[in-house]
Protein backbone atom coordinates (compact mmCIF):
# COMPACT_ATOMS: atom_id res chain seq x y z
CA UNK A 1 0.00 0.00 0.00
CA UNK A 2 1.45 3.36 -0.95
CA UNK A 3 1.05 6.47 1.11
CA UNK A 4 -1.39 7.98 -1.32
CA UNK A 5 -3.81 5.12 -1.17
CA UNK A 6 -5.25 3.68 1.93
CA UNK A 7 -7.50 0.82 2.63
CA UNK A 8 -10.13 2.08 4.97
CA UNK A 9 -10.88 0.07 8.06
CA UNK A 10 -14.27 -1.33 7.30
CA UNK A 11 -14.72 -3.85 10.04
CA UNK A 12 -14.13 -6.77 7.68
CA UNK A 13 -17.04 -6.06 5.32
CA UNK A 14 -14.82 -6.31 2.26
CA UNK A 15 -12.49 -3.41 1.62
CA UNK A 16 -12.60 -0.77 -1.06
CA UNK A 17 -9.86 1.43 -2.35
CA UNK A 18 -10.73 5.08 -2.53
CA UNK A 19 -9.23 7.41 -5.07
CA UNK A 20 -6.86 10.03 -3.72
CA UNK A 21 -8.71 12.53 -5.90
CA UNK A 22 -11.56 12.15 -3.51
CA UNK A 23 -9.63 13.94 -0.77
CA UNK A 24 -8.85 16.72 -3.25
CA UNK A 25 -12.51 17.04 -4.24
CA UNK A 26 -13.58 16.92 -0.61
CA UNK A 27 -11.11 19.65 0.35
CA UNK A 28 -12.19 21.89 -2.55
CA UNK A 29 -15.87 21.31 -1.84
CA UNK A 30 -15.47 22.00 1.86
CA UNK A 31 -13.65 25.24 1.06
CA UNK A 32 -16.43 26.20 -1.38
CA UNK A 33 -19.27 25.38 1.02
CA UNK A 34 -17.60 27.11 3.97
CA UNK A 35 -16.79 30.07 1.72
CA UNK A 36 -20.44 30.46 0.73
CA UNK A 37 -21.61 30.05 4.33
CA UNK A 38 -18.97 32.49 5.55
CA UNK A 39 -19.89 35.08 2.93
CA UNK A 40 -23.62 34.77 3.65
CA UNK A 41 -22.97 35.07 7.38
CA UNK A 42 -20.80 38.14 6.76
CA UNK A 43 -23.57 39.69 4.64
CA UNK A 44 -26.10 38.86 7.36
CA UNK A 45 -24.07 40.55 10.10
CA UNK A 46 -22.17 43.33 8.36
CA UNK A 47 -24.84 44.81 6.09
CA UNK A 48 -26.79 47.73 7.51
CA UNK A 49 -30.54 47.70 6.83
CA UNK A 50 -30.72 50.90 4.83
CA UNK A 51 -33.81 51.44 2.65
CA UNK A 52 -33.45 51.49 -1.14
CA UNK A 53 -32.18 54.73 -2.66
CA UNK A 54 -32.27 54.66 -6.44
CA UNK A 55 -30.18 57.02 -8.53
CA UNK A 56 -30.98 57.16 -12.26
CA UNK A 57 -28.28 58.20 -14.73
CA UNK A 58 -28.60 58.78 -18.47
CA UNK A 59 -26.43 56.50 -20.60
CA UNK A 60 -27.12 57.26 -24.26
CA UNK A 61 -29.69 58.72 -26.66
CA UNK A 62 -30.39 57.10 -30.01
CA UNK A 63 -33.03 57.18 -32.72
CA UNK A 64 -35.72 54.55 -32.23
CA UNK A 65 -38.28 54.30 -35.01
CA UNK A 66 -39.96 57.66 -35.46
CA UNK A 67 -38.80 58.84 -32.04
CA UNK A 68 -35.88 58.54 -29.65
CA UNK A 69 -34.78 56.16 -26.94
CA UNK A 70 -32.83 57.22 -23.90
CA UNK A 71 -31.02 54.36 -22.20
CA UNK A 72 -30.52 54.74 -18.46
CA UNK A 73 -28.79 53.05 -15.59
CA UNK A 74 -30.49 52.82 -12.17
CA UNK A 75 -28.21 52.24 -9.21
CA UNK A 76 -29.59 51.29 -5.80
CA UNK A 77 -27.37 52.88 -3.18
CA UNK A 78 -29.26 51.28 -0.31
CA UNK A 79 -28.73 47.73 0.92
CA UNK A 80 -32.36 46.59 0.56
CA UNK A 81 -33.92 45.35 -2.65
CA UNK A 82 -36.43 47.64 -4.38
CA UNK A 83 -39.21 46.01 -6.41
CA UNK A 84 -41.39 47.60 -9.11
CA UNK A 85 -39.29 50.74 -9.37
CA UNK A 86 -40.92 53.35 -11.60
CA UNK A 87 -38.43 55.54 -13.44
CA UNK A 88 -39.69 58.81 -14.88
CA UNK A 89 -37.98 60.92 -17.50
CA UNK A 90 -39.10 64.51 -18.10
CA UNK A 91 -38.13 66.72 -21.02
CA UNK A 92 -38.27 70.47 -20.37
CA UNK A 93 -37.67 73.53 -22.52
CA UNK A 94 -37.48 77.04 -21.12
CA UNK A 95 -38.87 75.78 -17.83
CA UNK A 96 -41.90 74.21 -19.47
CA UNK A 97 -42.67 70.53 -19.49
CA UNK A 98 -42.62 69.12 -23.03
CA UNK A 99 -42.93 65.38 -22.57
CA UNK A 100 -42.74 62.67 -19.88
CA UNK A 101 -42.15 58.94 -20.19
CA UNK A 102 -41.84 56.20 -17.61
CA UNK A 103 -40.53 52.67 -17.30
CA UNK A 104 -40.87 50.07 -14.53
CA UNK A 105 -37.92 47.95 -13.37
CA UNK A 106 -38.99 44.68 -11.71
CA UNK A 107 -36.19 44.51 -9.18
CA UNK A 108 -33.08 46.43 -8.22
CA UNK A 109 -31.14 44.48 -5.58
CA UNK A 110 -29.25 46.41 -2.92
CA UNK A 111 -26.03 47.96 -4.21
CA UNK A 112 -26.82 46.76 -7.73
CA UNK A 113 -27.42 48.35 -11.11
CA UNK A 114 -30.23 47.63 -13.56
CA UNK A 115 -30.68 49.12 -17.02
CA UNK A 116 -33.68 50.27 -19.02
CA UNK A 117 -34.82 52.73 -21.66
CA UNK A 118 -37.36 55.55 -22.07
CA UNK A 119 -39.01 56.40 -25.39
CA UNK A 120 -39.60 60.01 -26.37
CA UNK A 121 -41.19 61.63 -29.44
CA UNK A 122 -38.88 64.67 -29.15
CA UNK A 123 -35.09 64.56 -29.24
CA UNK A 124 -33.97 64.55 -25.57
CA UNK A 125 -30.68 66.15 -26.55
CA UNK A 126 -32.50 69.34 -27.54
CA UNK A 127 -34.14 69.54 -24.09
CA UNK A 128 -33.34 69.64 -20.43
CA UNK A 129 -33.74 66.12 -19.07
CA UNK A 130 -34.83 65.23 -15.57
CA UNK A 131 -34.54 61.56 -14.61
CA UNK A 132 -35.69 60.14 -11.30
CA UNK A 133 -37.03 57.03 -9.57
CA UNK A 134 -40.58 57.67 -8.38
CA UNK A 135 -41.00 54.89 -5.81
CA UNK A 136 -40.70 51.23 -5.10
CA UNK A 137 -42.38 48.25 -3.49
CA UNK A 138 -40.87 45.93 -0.90
CA UNK A 139 -40.35 42.52 -2.49
CA UNK B 1 -1.40 -1.61 -6.81
CA UNK B 2 -1.11 0.85 -9.70
CA UNK B 3 -3.93 -0.84 -11.55
CA UNK B 4 -6.29 -0.85 -8.58
CA UNK B 5 -5.46 2.78 -7.89
CA UNK B 6 -6.35 3.68 -11.44
CA UNK B 7 -9.58 1.70 -11.16
CA UNK B 8 -10.40 3.58 -7.95
CA UNK B 9 -9.71 6.89 -9.71
CA UNK B 10 -11.95 5.93 -12.60
CA UNK B 11 -14.73 4.85 -10.23
CA UNK B 12 -14.44 8.15 -8.40
CA UNK B 13 -14.63 10.31 -11.52
CA UNK B 14 -17.55 8.27 -12.85
CA UNK B 15 -19.29 8.91 -9.55
CA UNK B 16 -18.46 12.59 -9.77
CA UNK B 17 -19.84 12.86 -13.31
CA UNK B 18 -22.97 11.08 -12.18
CA UNK B 19 -23.28 13.52 -9.27
CA UNK B 20 -23.13 16.47 -11.69
CA UNK B 21 -25.77 14.81 -13.86
CA UNK B 22 -28.02 14.24 -10.87
CA UNK B 23 -27.50 17.80 -9.63
CA UNK B 24 -28.56 19.31 -12.96
CA UNK B 25 -31.49 16.93 -13.38
CA UNK B 26 -32.91 17.60 -9.93
CA UNK B 27 -32.30 21.36 -9.94
CA UNK B 28 -33.26 22.25 -13.51
CA UNK B 29 -36.93 23.07 -12.81
CA UNK B 30 -35.85 25.53 -10.12
CA UNK B 31 -32.87 26.82 -12.08
CA UNK B 32 -35.44 27.91 -14.65
CA UNK B 33 -37.82 29.52 -12.13
CA UNK B 34 -37.49 33.30 -11.89
CA UNK B 35 -38.84 33.50 -8.34
CA UNK B 36 -35.78 31.49 -7.30
CA UNK B 37 -33.44 34.05 -8.90
CA UNK B 38 -35.24 36.86 -7.09
CA UNK B 39 -35.15 35.02 -3.78
CA UNK B 40 -31.40 34.75 -4.36
CA UNK B 41 -30.97 38.48 -3.81
CA UNK B 42 -33.85 39.58 -1.61
CA UNK B 43 -34.02 36.66 0.81
CA UNK B 44 -32.84 37.45 4.33
CA UNK B 45 -29.16 36.45 4.55
CA UNK B 46 -29.74 35.17 8.08
CA UNK B 47 -32.45 32.76 6.89
CA UNK B 48 -30.31 31.70 3.96
CA UNK B 49 -27.21 31.00 6.04
CA UNK B 50 -29.19 28.93 8.55
CA UNK B 51 -30.66 26.84 5.74
CA UNK B 52 -27.24 26.38 4.12
CA UNK B 53 -25.72 25.16 7.39
CA UNK B 54 -28.63 22.77 8.09
CA UNK B 55 -28.15 21.20 4.65
CA UNK B 56 -24.78 19.75 5.71
CA UNK B 57 -26.03 17.21 8.30
CA UNK B 58 -28.97 16.34 6.02
CA UNK B 59 -26.66 15.63 3.06
CA UNK B 60 -24.21 13.65 5.18
CA UNK B 61 -27.02 11.53 6.60
CA UNK B 62 -28.50 10.99 3.13
CA UNK B 63 -25.10 10.03 1.84
CA UNK B 64 -24.89 7.40 4.56
CA UNK B 65 -27.95 5.65 3.08
CA UNK B 66 -27.65 6.39 -0.61
CA UNK B 67 -24.57 8.41 -1.39
CA UNK B 68 -22.75 8.57 -4.68
CA UNK B 69 -19.92 6.42 -3.35
CA UNK B 70 -19.89 3.45 -1.07
CA UNK B 71 -18.80 4.59 2.34
CA UNK B 72 -17.18 2.85 5.26
CA UNK B 73 -17.25 5.32 8.10
CA UNK B 74 -18.70 8.65 9.16
CA UNK B 75 -15.62 10.54 8.01
CA UNK B 76 -16.18 9.33 4.46
CA UNK B 77 -19.86 10.19 4.71
CA UNK B 78 -18.86 13.70 5.76
CA UNK B 79 -16.41 13.91 2.84
CA UNK B 80 -18.97 12.62 0.35
CA UNK B 81 -21.67 14.87 1.75
CA UNK B 82 -19.40 17.88 1.30
CA UNK B 83 -18.49 16.78 -2.23
CA UNK B 84 -22.19 16.49 -3.06
CA UNK B 85 -22.73 20.01 -1.69
CA UNK B 86 -19.74 21.31 -3.64
CA UNK B 87 -21.05 19.65 -6.81
CA UNK B 88 -24.47 21.21 -6.17
CA UNK B 89 -22.93 24.68 -5.83
CA UNK B 90 -20.69 24.27 -8.88
CA UNK B 91 -23.48 22.84 -11.06
CA UNK B 92 -25.86 25.68 -10.06
CA UNK B 93 -23.19 28.26 -10.80
CA UNK B 94 -22.41 26.86 -14.25
CA UNK B 95 -26.03 26.48 -15.34
CA UNK B 96 -27.04 29.94 -14.08
CA UNK B 97 -24.01 31.44 -15.85
CA UNK B 98 -24.91 29.50 -19.00
CA UNK B 99 -28.42 30.98 -18.88
CA UNK B 100 -26.99 34.46 -18.32
CA UNK B 101 -28.94 34.73 -15.06
CA UNK B 102 -25.68 35.52 -13.28
CA UNK B 103 -22.96 37.57 -14.90
CA UNK B 104 -19.93 39.64 -14.01
CA UNK B 105 -21.94 42.89 -13.78
CA UNK B 106 -23.83 41.63 -10.73
CA UNK B 107 -22.76 42.11 -7.13
CA UNK B 108 -21.18 39.15 -5.25
CA UNK B 109 -24.17 39.28 -2.89
CA UNK B 110 -26.54 38.61 -5.77
CA UNK B 111 -24.44 35.86 -7.37
CA UNK B 112 -23.68 34.01 -4.12
CA UNK B 113 -27.32 34.27 -3.05
CA UNK B 114 -28.65 32.87 -6.33
CA UNK B 115 -26.16 30.00 -6.36
CA UNK B 116 -26.57 29.19 -2.65
CA UNK B 117 -30.34 28.82 -2.89
CA UNK B 118 -30.16 26.66 -6.03
CA UNK B 119 -27.55 24.42 -4.43
CA UNK B 120 -30.25 22.94 -2.18
CA UNK B 121 -32.07 20.90 -4.86
CA UNK B 122 -28.83 20.46 -6.83
CA UNK B 123 -26.94 18.87 -3.95
CA UNK B 124 -29.91 16.57 -3.28
CA UNK B 125 -29.57 15.48 -6.89
CA UNK B 126 -25.83 14.98 -6.49
CA UNK B 127 -26.24 12.81 -3.42
CA UNK B 128 -29.08 10.77 -4.90
CA UNK B 129 -27.45 10.33 -8.30
CA UNK B 130 -26.00 7.04 -7.18
CA UNK B 131 -29.13 5.36 -5.95
CA UNK B 132 -31.23 6.58 -8.86
CA UNK B 133 -28.89 6.78 -11.84
CA UNK B 134 -26.18 4.19 -11.23
CA UNK B 135 -25.98 1.29 -13.66
CA UNK B 136 -26.72 -2.15 -12.27
CA UNK B 137 -23.10 -3.26 -12.48
CA UNK B 138 -22.16 -0.54 -10.06
CA UNK B 139 -24.97 -0.79 -7.58
CA UNK B 140 -23.63 -1.00 -4.08
CA UNK B 141 -24.79 -4.06 -2.25
CA UNK B 142 -23.61 -2.66 1.05
CA UNK B 143 -25.67 0.51 0.54
CA UNK B 144 -28.73 -1.53 -0.40
CA UNK B 145 -28.42 -3.59 2.73
CA UNK B 146 -28.04 -0.42 4.76
CA UNK B 147 -31.13 1.07 3.17
CA UNK B 148 -33.22 -2.01 3.83
CA UNK B 149 -32.05 -2.08 7.40
CA UNK B 150 -32.72 1.62 7.87
CA UNK B 151 -34.48 1.81 11.20
CA UNK B 152 -37.19 4.18 12.33
CA UNK B 153 -34.71 7.06 12.43
CA UNK B 154 -33.67 6.33 8.86
CA UNK B 155 -37.29 6.34 7.71
CA UNK B 156 -37.85 9.71 9.39
CA UNK B 157 -34.72 11.03 7.68
CA UNK B 158 -36.00 9.90 4.27
CA UNK B 159 -39.29 11.65 4.97
CA UNK B 160 -37.52 14.89 5.98
CA UNK B 161 -35.42 14.80 2.81
CA UNK B 162 -38.41 14.09 0.56
CA UNK B 163 -40.48 16.80 2.22
CA UNK B 164 -37.68 19.38 1.94
CA UNK B 165 -37.13 18.58 -1.73
CA UNK B 166 -40.79 18.75 -2.79
CA UNK B 167 -41.58 21.75 -0.55
CA UNK B 168 -38.56 23.57 -1.93
CA UNK B 169 -39.73 22.92 -5.49
CA UNK B 170 -43.11 24.61 -5.09
CA UNK B 171 -42.63 27.06 -2.20
CA UNK B 172 -40.91 29.84 -4.21
CA UNK B 173 -43.99 30.56 -6.31
CA UNK B 174 -46.73 33.03 -5.40
CA UNK B 175 -49.31 30.32 -5.98
CA UNK B 176 -48.77 28.85 -2.49
CA UNK B 177 -50.17 32.03 -0.94
CA UNK B 178 -52.77 32.48 -3.65
CA UNK B 179 -54.18 28.98 -3.10
CA UNK B 180 -54.47 29.62 0.64
CA UNK B 181 -56.41 32.82 -0.16
CA UNK B 182 -58.79 30.97 -2.46
CA UNK B 183 -59.40 28.10 -0.02
CA UNK B 184 -62.05 28.22 2.67
CA UNK B 185 -61.52 26.72 6.15
CA UNK B 186 -63.33 23.61 4.94
CA UNK B 187 -60.98 23.23 2.00
CA UNK B 188 -58.03 23.48 4.38
CA UNK B 189 -59.47 20.80 6.64
CA UNK B 190 -60.21 18.52 3.70
CA UNK B 191 -56.73 19.07 2.34
CA UNK B 192 -55.28 17.89 5.64
CA UNK B 193 -57.35 14.70 5.54
CA UNK B 194 -56.53 14.16 1.87
CA UNK B 195 -52.81 14.58 2.56
CA UNK B 196 -52.93 11.87 5.23
CA UNK B 197 -54.95 9.45 3.07
CA UNK B 198 -52.87 9.95 -0.06
CA UNK B 199 -49.69 9.59 1.96
CA UNK B 200 -50.78 6.33 3.55
CA UNK B 201 -52.20 4.94 0.33
CA UNK B 202 -49.07 5.89 -1.57
CA UNK B 203 -46.80 3.89 0.69
CA UNK B 204 -48.98 0.95 1.71
CA UNK B 205 -51.83 0.72 -0.77
CA UNK B 206 -50.57 1.43 -4.26
CA UNK B 207 -48.09 -1.46 -4.40
CA UNK B 208 -45.18 0.51 -5.81
CA UNK B 209 -41.74 -1.01 -6.03
CA UNK B 210 -39.96 -0.45 -2.73
CA UNK B 211 -43.03 -0.67 -0.50
CA UNK B 212 -41.64 -1.17 3.01
CA UNK B 213 -42.39 -4.58 4.47
CA UNK B 214 -43.99 -4.34 7.87
CA UNK B 215 -43.33 -7.14 10.37
CA UNK B 216 -46.08 -9.79 10.54
CA UNK B 217 -49.01 -8.85 12.70
CA UNK B 218 -48.51 -5.08 12.49
CA UNK B 219 -51.91 -3.45 12.30
CA UNK B 220 -52.74 -0.78 9.72
CA UNK B 221 -53.59 1.58 12.57
CA UNK B 222 -50.15 1.15 14.07
CA UNK B 223 -48.48 1.82 10.69
CA UNK B 224 -50.76 4.80 10.16
CA UNK B 225 -49.89 6.34 13.52
CA UNK B 226 -46.18 5.54 13.49
CA UNK B 227 -45.39 6.44 9.90
CA UNK B 228 -48.17 8.37 8.16
CA UNK B 229 -49.15 10.71 10.99
CA UNK B 230 -45.53 11.23 12.00
CA UNK B 231 -44.63 11.76 8.35
CA UNK B 232 -47.36 14.36 8.00
CA UNK B 233 -46.09 16.14 11.10
CA UNK B 234 -42.64 16.13 9.50
CA UNK B 235 -44.14 17.57 6.30
CA UNK B 236 -45.91 20.32 8.28
CA UNK B 237 -42.75 21.31 10.16
CA UNK B 238 -40.62 21.24 7.01
CA UNK B 239 -43.23 23.31 5.12
CA UNK B 240 -43.39 25.90 7.88
CA UNK B 241 -39.61 26.07 8.00
CA UNK B 242 -39.25 26.46 4.21
CA UNK B 243 -41.96 29.16 4.14
CA UNK B 244 -40.27 31.00 7.00
CA UNK B 245 -36.95 30.77 5.15
CA UNK B 246 -38.55 32.30 2.05
CA UNK B 247 -39.93 35.13 4.17
CA UNK B 248 -43.57 34.17 3.58
CA UNK B 249 -44.49 34.58 7.26
CA UNK B 250 -43.32 38.18 7.61
CA UNK B 251 -46.08 40.41 8.98
CA UNK B 252 -48.69 37.74 8.22
CA UNK B 253 -51.36 36.71 10.75
CA UNK B 254 -51.03 33.25 12.29
CA UNK B 255 -54.09 31.78 10.57
CA UNK B 256 -52.85 32.78 7.11
CA UNK B 257 -49.43 31.27 7.90
CA UNK B 258 -51.12 28.04 9.01
CA UNK B 259 -53.22 27.85 5.85
CA UNK B 260 -50.20 28.38 3.59
CA UNK B 261 -48.36 25.71 5.58
CA UNK B 262 -51.24 23.28 5.05
CA UNK B 263 -51.15 23.98 1.31
CA UNK B 264 -47.41 23.38 1.11
CA UNK B 265 -47.67 20.33 3.37
CA UNK B 266 -49.68 18.55 0.66
CA UNK B 267 -46.79 18.27 -1.81
CA UNK B 268 -44.33 17.97 1.09
CA UNK B 269 -46.19 14.97 2.53
CA UNK B 270 -46.27 13.30 -0.88
CA UNK B 271 -42.55 13.95 -1.14
CA UNK B 272 -42.06 12.39 2.28
CA UNK B 273 -44.08 9.31 1.31
CA UNK B 274 -42.39 8.95 -2.08
CA UNK B 275 -38.94 9.29 -0.53
CA UNK B 276 -39.59 6.18 1.58
CA UNK B 277 -40.28 4.23 -1.61
CA UNK B 278 -37.55 5.70 -3.78
CA UNK B 279 -34.61 6.25 -1.46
Amino acid sequence: MTEKQRRVDDGGKGGGLRSRWESVAAALSTALVLGVIGYLAYEAVARPHTPPAVEVVQESVQRAGSGWVMEFRAYNQGFSTAAAVTVEGKLEKDGEEVETSEAVLDYIPGRATRRGGLFFREDPRAHQVELRAMGYQEP
Amino acid sequence: MRATSRAADRAFFTGLARAFGGAILFALPLLMTMEMWWLGFYLSRTHLVVFTVLMIPLLVALDYYSGFEETRNWREDLMDGMIAYGVGLAASFFILALFGVIDASQTPREIVGKVAIQSVPASFGAVLANSQLAGDAESDDGQKRRKEQAGYGGQILFMVAGAVFLAFNVAPTEEMILISFVMTRWHALLLLVASLLVMHGFVYGAGFRGTPRAPEGTSQLSLFLRYTVVGYAVALLVSAYVLWTFGRFESTPFLACLETTLVLAFPASLGAAAARLIL
